[in-house]
């Protein structure tokens, strides 16, 4: 894991989090169909391995990771969040994917640690 | 300030936080019926006012509000969320029938995560 040094630049970069997640869900979900008895293990791999692969970054962040599958089926599913935080340091993103049978909506949250 | 005061202060009251959501989504959802054109809006209106009332708790936390409306038609949903935080300072409730989660984390880092504080954030 890469040390952080006092005197590094923080600064969250939602592009490469975007990037870090959109490979997370490829891994897990990439190639299949939606399958309700595996959804949980689904949702609970692409937070956990997003949150890994974050962490590994050796940023001074906390982060909160969620993940929402939904099946296709003609439903409607809108999300929102709202944050209270300190916006020169703290920062989001948000990956939409989809495939045949199932959407994806992860987001990532960053919130700087103090020093 | 002596400290079983300031912990009065700082401590997070899991009861308060569902009650302010509870409120906010019946005020701003209530007894409707999904509406497409709608429901951005109402989704917006949970987190905001969530939010606010959070913010005027005055406590010494940043706040993450996130909502999730489905229509119900048959369709699966499932969601996760993981935190890399400190577990003494932050936390996290979630409403289950409208799937709104707010968590909040505390302005105190600890060594645990490897790197060293030097002084707390100041609201």
């Amino acid at each position: 894991m890469e040390e952080y040094h006092p005197g590094d630049e923080v600064s969250f970069s939602p592009d490469e989090a975007s990037n870090v997640v959109k490979e997370c869900i490829e891994g897990i979900i990439g190639g299949v169909d939606y399958s309700q008895n595996k959804v949980n293990q689904w949702t609970a791999s692409i937070v956990e391995h997003s949150l890994t692969q974050l962490v590994k970054q050796g940023k001074p962040f906390k982060y909160i990771v969620n993940c929402a599958v939904m099946q296709k089926s003609g439903a409607g599913l809108h999300t929102a969040n709202s944050c209270y935080w300190d916006t020169t340091t703290d920062g989001s993103c948000t990956v939409r994917w989809e495939n045949r049978t199932m959407y994806c909506v992860v987001s990532v949250f960053a919130v700087a640690i103090v020093l | 300030m002596d400290d079983s005061h300031s912990v009065e202060e700082t401590a997070f009251v899991v009861d308060e936080v569902s009650s302010i959501v509870k409120e906010s989504i019946e005020g701003a959802i209530g007894a409707n019926f999904y509406q497409q054109n709608r429901v951005n809006v109402w989704t917006s209106n949970v987190v905001e006012q969530c939010l606010s009332q959070l913010s005027k708790l005055g406590k010494p936390f940043k706040y993450i509000v996130t909502c999730i409306i489905m229509q119900k038609n048959g369709a699966g949903l499932q969601s996760a969320s993981s935190c890399f935080w400190d577990n003494t300072t932050d936390g996290r409730e979630h409403h289950y029938s409208t799937s709104t989660e707010t968590v909040w984390l505390g302005d105190h880092c600890l060594s645990n995560l490897g790197v060293k504080p030097v002084h707390s954030v100041s609201q």
